[in-house]
């Protein structure tokens, strides 16, 4: 799957894109149809790529290098019709020769500024000095493009009577003629420049894609250097220490608020993850979403150590907005992409993140739809993360519990706004079969009516 | 050599036609070869598709627009193809219009080219700064119809406002509609301090009370204006239009109690009638503008586009009386020599 369906799919990793600060639009195109990588070869020569492009970005002994490598991409044009043109054997007209010498002095600019970065085999760009001479016959060394009078012999002295006519409002019909020869000379010659350039199309198209590619590596490497991200190893298990998901912490910053990352780690087939309501269990399975869509995206990681464990995929079920959009009940819509998932499982190693499987359903039949599914998914070999408020599912599977509310873990009074710093998010093994039971204590703090509270927790009594 | 030194104090000009057919090409061929003999470096842009070689609405052969060597200019691709001057490619933009992408040149031999531009006031504005770049002393902005943005302040420095019988075949009638305009070009400025409070608000209309303060009345749209009632002159009687100024806007304020003045961001968010216009100053209200445009001249095309020719010396003084200031009737200029 590619970069711009994953987006469709996922809000965090979509911001996550969205903050890549990309300076042509030739390098969002690669970006964006660069593919969710599964190949481990692949992706460990990916990462290289990028830890030499951030290598390159910090140093401070070439940062004019970088800031003229960051220059030629701003001017980089995605003339993709151009050169398609070219290898239909259209003839080019002078705006799009103007391109072409252009892609041809920035790619010279470009490889000038790679090999003083140390990024020539990093960033290997074609040698298109040949291109560059035919368009500038005149040596001038610029971008400016027409068609010289060393074009064609009958130019200079054309031109010459041209500019006295034009000078001296000379005869109309004689600057007509000369216009038009002017212009069947400019043809004849914009044909010619095409067809020697043709041979040279393949290697105009590689520069293209390669000056996109390096748009997309370095605003890799400059997020990565923002948000400190981490060069994860691959492994056969995933874990994280000090995972965060950019998303809500960014957002929690932007309200004053705190953000926990928080360690985890995974071994193939299932996890279930248990805590109080407002305990960051659903941040927790996105957080693992898009860790590991960085991650097989060629990016870096959110957290300050990270092994991840390579997936043919990630599949998700965490109930949003969406789906009532849709117009599907929340159940229905549950229940269609958990069968998804095992059909999927049953061939394919994958990333599973289940939010809260079967909570719009009777309890009874909930309780026993979850250990199915426990039962199938732990019987394949994905990774599969699973929250859940239910107790006794009686299955012998991996439990993580978040810790949750600690009255005394914050020295502020206690009260809805402040809630989140009374809570640590950090997780605990648990190899107790029941769930925390903080949902009425919670309900207090948050102010709800205190009949509710009182007359429930009095049904908990009996 | 009307007018044309003028235009050198600053460093961007609009050209504006009250309605299409006044004149505008032949003023701009006008001043491009005055400047061209006083050897000033300009760079020469348009706003929305025009200097068609056939005027689209009348299809009357309208001249092109001469550019000298070493004059940079900006037209679509179509149009630059189809160039009679012999010029070099300095840029091309990445954003493409239906024409094809911008493409910025520089004139070595003159002759004849039909601009067409990008329709936003944002790509001017970088337009002017890159033409500064280039070496510039001046960046000369050709309009279309019934535009006035780019003549706003915050866009072009300097405009010449072209008038002619296009506009109207009376020449009270034209006199009348010329002057109204000339009237919101130079409508007052506000004192600089309250500019700077106002020219960050971006939308909404708000009041200024008498101690300068400004209050948000809660506003986003002229239509809900209505609803507030006698409330809208709770901080007195001073308020401010961030957006356009519309007919309904001024009808509402015209039934208010007199003595209303109405700050808009400049003459060209005016868009409402010269009779609501007319109306509401008649009421005893005002208005002013944020920073108000420098006029260099007003010209006169005195032929209509059916073929009518209006008198072109008794028009042009009807018209210099009323406006308080010279207006040329450019072809006349040309005719006698323009000085050259």
């Amino acid at each position: 799957m590619k970069i711009k369906e994953l987006i469709k799919q996922d809000a965090g990793f979509q911001y996550i894109i969205d903050s890549l600060e990309l300076m042509s639009s030739a390098g969002r195109r690669v970006l964006l149809n660069s593919a969710f990588c599964t190949d481990a070869a692949e992706l460990e020569h990916e990462w290289d790529n990028l830890q030499e492009a951030i290598r390159a970005t910090g140093d401070t002994e070439t940062r004019r290098q970088y800031t003229d490598l960051r220059h030629c991409l701003m001017q980089l044009h995605d003339l993709q019709g151009t050169l398609a043109s070219l290898a239909a054997r259209t003839p080019l007209n002078e705006v799009e020769l103007f391109e072409v010498k252009n892609l041809s002095l920035l790619t010279r600019q470009a490889r000038r500024a790679t090999a003083a970065l140390g990024l020539a085999c990093t960033l290997p760009l074609p040698d298109l000095d040949e291109v560059f001479a035919l368009l500038d016959p005149d040596s001038t060394g610029m971008a400016n493009f027409y068609i010289y009078d060393s074009y064609d012999n009958r130019l200079p002295a054309l031109r010459r009577e041209l500019k006295a006519l034009q000078e001296h409002d000379g005869d109309p019909s004689r600057i007509a003629a000369l216009l038009s020869e002017q212009s069947e000379i400019q043809s004849r010659v914009c044909t010619e420049l095409s067809d020697r350039l043709l041979p040279r199309t393949a290697d105009l198209t590689e520069a293209l894609n390669r000056l996109a590619y390096a748009d997309s590596l370095l605003a890799r490497a400059e997020l990565a250097i923002r948000w400190h991200l981490t060069r994860p190893t691959l492994g056969d298990t995933t874990s994280y220490r000090s995972l965060w998901n950019p998303r809500l912490r960014h957002r929690n910053e932007e309200l004053g608020m705190r953000y926990q990352p928080v360690d985890i780690s995974l071994e193939p087939g299932v996890c279930l993850v248990t805590g109080a309501n407002m305990a960051g269990k659903t941040v927790l399975l996105k957080s693992l979403g898009s860790a590991q869509l960085m991650a097989q995206c060629g990016m870096f990681v959110p957290a300050e150590e990270a092994t991840v464990r390579l997936a043919e995929g990630i599949m998700t079920s965490i109930g949003d907005e969406q789906d009532e959009m849709n117009g599907l009940s929340s159940y229905a819509s549950e229940i269609t992409k958990i069968s998804n998932i095992i059909g999927t499982c049953r061939e394919r190693n994958m990333l599973v993140l289940i939010d809260e499987p079967a909570r719009t359903t009777n309890p009874v039949e909930g309780k026993a739809l979850v250990q199915a599914i426990i039962g199938l998914l732990q019987q394949c070999g994905s990774t599969t993360l699973i929250t859940t408020h239910y107790s006794q599912l009686g299955s012998n599977c991996r439990r993580l519990r978040v810790r949750g509310f600690v009255e005394d873990l914050a020295d502020v009074p206690l009260t809805p706004q402040s809630i989140n710093r009374f809570i640590d998010y950090s997780l605990t093994e648990d190899s107790s079969e029941e769930v925390p039971h903080e949902a009425l204590r919670i309900a207090a703090i948050l102010g709800c009516d205190e009949r509710l509270i009182s007359l429930a927790q009095e049904n908990m009594n009996q | 050599m009307p007018f044309v030194k003028d235009i050198l104090q600053h460093k961007s000009l609009s050209i504006v036609g009250l309605e299409k057919n006044t004149g505008k090409t032949v003023c701009l061929n006008y001043i491009l070869r005055r400047l061209n003999a006083l050897g000033v470096g300009v760079g020469v842009t348009s706003i929305g598709v025009d200097g068609e070689q056939v005027d689209a609405v009348f299809a009357t052969a309208k001249p092109e627009i001469t550019l000298y060597g070493g004059t940079h200019f900006i037209t679509s691709e179509k149009h630059y193809l189809q160039r009679q001057a012999v010029s070099e490619i300095v840029a091309v933009d990445s954003r493409r219009t239906s024409l094809g992408p911008l493409v910025t040149a520089r004139v070595l031999i003159g002759g004849k080219v039909l601009l067409s531009g990008a329709a936003t006031t944002g790509v001017l504005r970088e337009q002017i700064k890159a033409f500064e770049a280039l070496g510039a002393d001046l960046t000369i902005v050709d309009g279309a119809l019934s535009r006035l943005s780019l003549a706003s302040p915050t866009v072009t420095e300097a405009m010449i406002l072209a008038t002619g019988a296009a506009v109207s075949a009376n020449v009270k009638q034209l006199v009348s509609r010329t002057r109204h305009l000339h009237r919101l070009i130079n409508l007052e400025e506000v004192a600089p301090a309250l500019r700077q409070r106002l020219s960050p608000i971006g939308s909404g209309i708000w009041a200024v009370g008498d101690d300068g303060e400004v209050h948000d009345l809660g506003i986003q749209s002229v239509f809900l204006i209505d609803s507030l009632g006698d409330d809208l002159l709770r901080h007195g009687k001073t308020l401010f239009a961030a957006g356009a100024v519309s007919d309904r806007l001024l009808k509402t304020l015209t039934r208010k109690e007199h003595g209303i003045t109405l700050i808009v961001s400049d003459f060209t968010k005016i868009f409402a009638t010269q009779e609501a216009y007319a109306d509401f100053v008649r009421h005893g209200h005002r208005m002013q503008v944020l920073q108000r445009s420098k006029l260099i001249a007003v010209t006169l095309n005195p032929t209509s586009p059916q073929g009518f020719v209006l008198d072109s010396k008794s028009t042009c003084d009807a018209l210099s009386e009323a406006l308080q200031m010279p207006v040329y009737d450019v072809v006349k200029i040309e005719e006698a020599g323009g000085g050259s």
